[in-house]
């Protein structure tokens, strides 16, 4: 199964030139009859929506293939990864509700659907509001920032740390502990990154069982108590409840970070956007959709076949490993009219940027809230806002997409 | 093809046709029933493609499942006939059916 058209594009995830234009490659690849062969991951990519939807909704593709390999195999497999001298990482981080499937991913699913509601969700306007109304009164003294460092990356993490009920002053070590996790799943990492990851790991574990031992003795009403009551009652076990505070954490924080970023520096990048969205602020959801369709911020993941399977008009054995890139899909233009023009008002916009299938992402309502809240306050509060350092250069890889740095000047309302 | 109206939140109807075995879903994406958002696609997991049949056509349609009970729970406004779009098959005994979607899912 080689392709000869495969060779021709070459797919370099962490040079600058795709960091800038990651969709220039998409497009070619796109072009392609079928699938891509990644050969550095052994991975067959999909840059086509119907494919990637395909895929994405096909019961039969997993993301763990643990059900399909031999014990020896995933021996093996985990020391690919490099994670066997991680026992915390290994206990909590590779082991959770985004990597289980089938029974138990519905069982764990179902304990925490119910908190990320929009009706769960939208209670938490008041507080969001307020924090970035209590960053905004700062910087705002200031004529020129950084968005993403000095403004976005506060946000997201300091929410998330609310949902699950870890007080105030704890949230930024949550958010620290978060990041250095997170460097584990970093192609470039090295030794110290994963030594950092693990150290990272258990420090965010011992500071949740004591946590949760007080939350255990006065519970409150947060995400964190109502964990303990269902592994109180055998819905989940004490494991499973951290691996998913965890989760809660790791997934909501870095990409909501990223997607304001590149959210921000899309309006700056089409004034008569941003213009038009000053101008009808009703136009505040679609235009959220359309950042997160613009520039997903978690633009590949993958999925296992579990039997032979056609996908893309080729056929691939049991075993296969496909690349869904959320981020080329919602470049397609079999799907979207003018696919890289940013709109506040596309409608319809059926993006992937959330995923598809049994894994769509939980924490999407949490997401749009708090880029609503953002840009929302921004507008009322800046009668401009002005990118004021180019080129700006985004994060290198497949699996992310974000600036590394935003650079605006701002002049008050 | 089996003709399905879907009646949106002021009363306006779309007409739409579908095929055996087609979701309820799918042929309103399809028609362009802005209503039904259907984010995760189709697989009971996100609550975003909640429909609300007639009584009488209630009363025909096949049970709700477990997982899409537990799903209409958390929907906007569930009422007894709600169901989730994607998870209602379409067959020819449907013919004319009458589907109600809410103003919005979130």
């Amino acid at each position: 199964m080689t392709s000869v058209a495969t060779a021709k594009i070459d797919l370099a995830p962490h040079s600058a030139a795709f960091a800038a234009d990651p969709y220039a490659t998409y497009a070619l690849m796109r072009a392609l009859p079928g699938a891509y062969y990644y050969e550095e991951i052994d991975t067959w990519m999909l840059t086509r929506m119907a494919d990637v939807e395909a895929v994405a909704l096909n019961k039969t593709m997993l993301r763990n293939n643990e059900a399909f390999v031999s014990e020896e195999a995933q021996r093996a497999q985990q020391k690919a990864l490099n994670f066997h001298d991680m026992p915390h990482h290994e206990r909590f981080v590779q082991v959770n509700l985004l990597e289980s499937e089938g029974a138990t991913h519905d069982r764990l699913r179902k304990v925490v659907f119910r908190e990320f509601t929009p009706a769960m969700i939208s209670r938490q306007r008041e507080a969001i509001q307020n924090f970035v109304d209590g960053l905004l009164d700062h910087l705002c003294e200031r004529d020129e920032i950084d968005f993403v460092d000095d403004f976005a990356a506060h946000v997201p993490g300091h929410i998330i740390g609310r949902v699950l009920g870890v007080p105030d002053e704890d949230c930024p070590q949550l958010r620290h502990w978060s990041e250095e996790v997170v460097r584990f799943f970093d192609p470039g990492r090295g030794d110290a990154d994963k030594a950092r990851a693990e150290q990272a790991t258990k420090a965010f574990y011992e500071y949740l069982l004591t946590l949760l031992a007080v939350r255990e003795k006065a519970p409150r009403e947060d995400l964190l108590s109502r964990l303990i009551a269902h592994r109180n009652e055998g819905r989940l076990s004490q494991d499973e409840l951290v691996s998913t505070a965890m989760l809660i954490l790791m997934a909501g924080h870095g990409s909501t970070i990223d997607v304001l970023g590149s959210g921000m520096h899309a309006l700056l990048t089409f004034p008569d956007q941003h213009a038009r969205l000053r101008a009808d602020p009703g136009l505040m959801k679609t235009a959220v959709q359309e950042m997160f369709r613009f520039d997903s911020p978690l633009p590949f993941f993958h999925r296992f076949a579990t039997e032979e399977t056609e996908v893309a008009g080729q056929s691939f054995p049991a075993g296969t490993r496909f690349g869904l890139l959320y981020g080329a899909a919602n470049r397609d233009p079999a799907r979207f009219e003018n696919p890289n023009l940013f709109d506040v008002g596309r409608m319809p916009n059926r993006h992937m940027a959330f995923g598809g299938g049994a894994h769509f992402c939980l924490g999407n309502h949490l997401a749009r809230l708090d880029m609503d809240v953002i840009f929302s306050s921004l507008n009322r509060r800046f009668r401009t806002i002005a990118l004021a350092d180019e080129p700006v250069v985004y994060k290198p890889g497949l699996s992310v997409r974000g600036p590394k740095a935003l650079r605006v000047a701002w002049t008050r309302a | 093809m089996i003709k399905l109206t879907f009646v949106q939140a002021d009363g306006s109807r779309i007409a739409a046709l579908a095929e055996a075995g087609d979701t309820v879903m799918q042929a309103a994406v399809a028609a362009g029933v802005s209503a039904i958002a259907a984010e995760c696609g189709g697989a009971c997991a996100c609550g975003t493609c909640h429909c609300v049949m007639t009584p009488e056509w209630a009363k025909r349609l096949p049970a709700a499942a477990a997982d899409e009970v537990d799903m209409l729970e958390f929907v906007i406004d569930p009422q007894p006939n709600s169901r989730l779009s994607c998870q209602v098959t379409v067959d020819e005994l449907m013919d004319g059916i009458e589907i109600h979607v809410p103003e919005s899912q979130i």
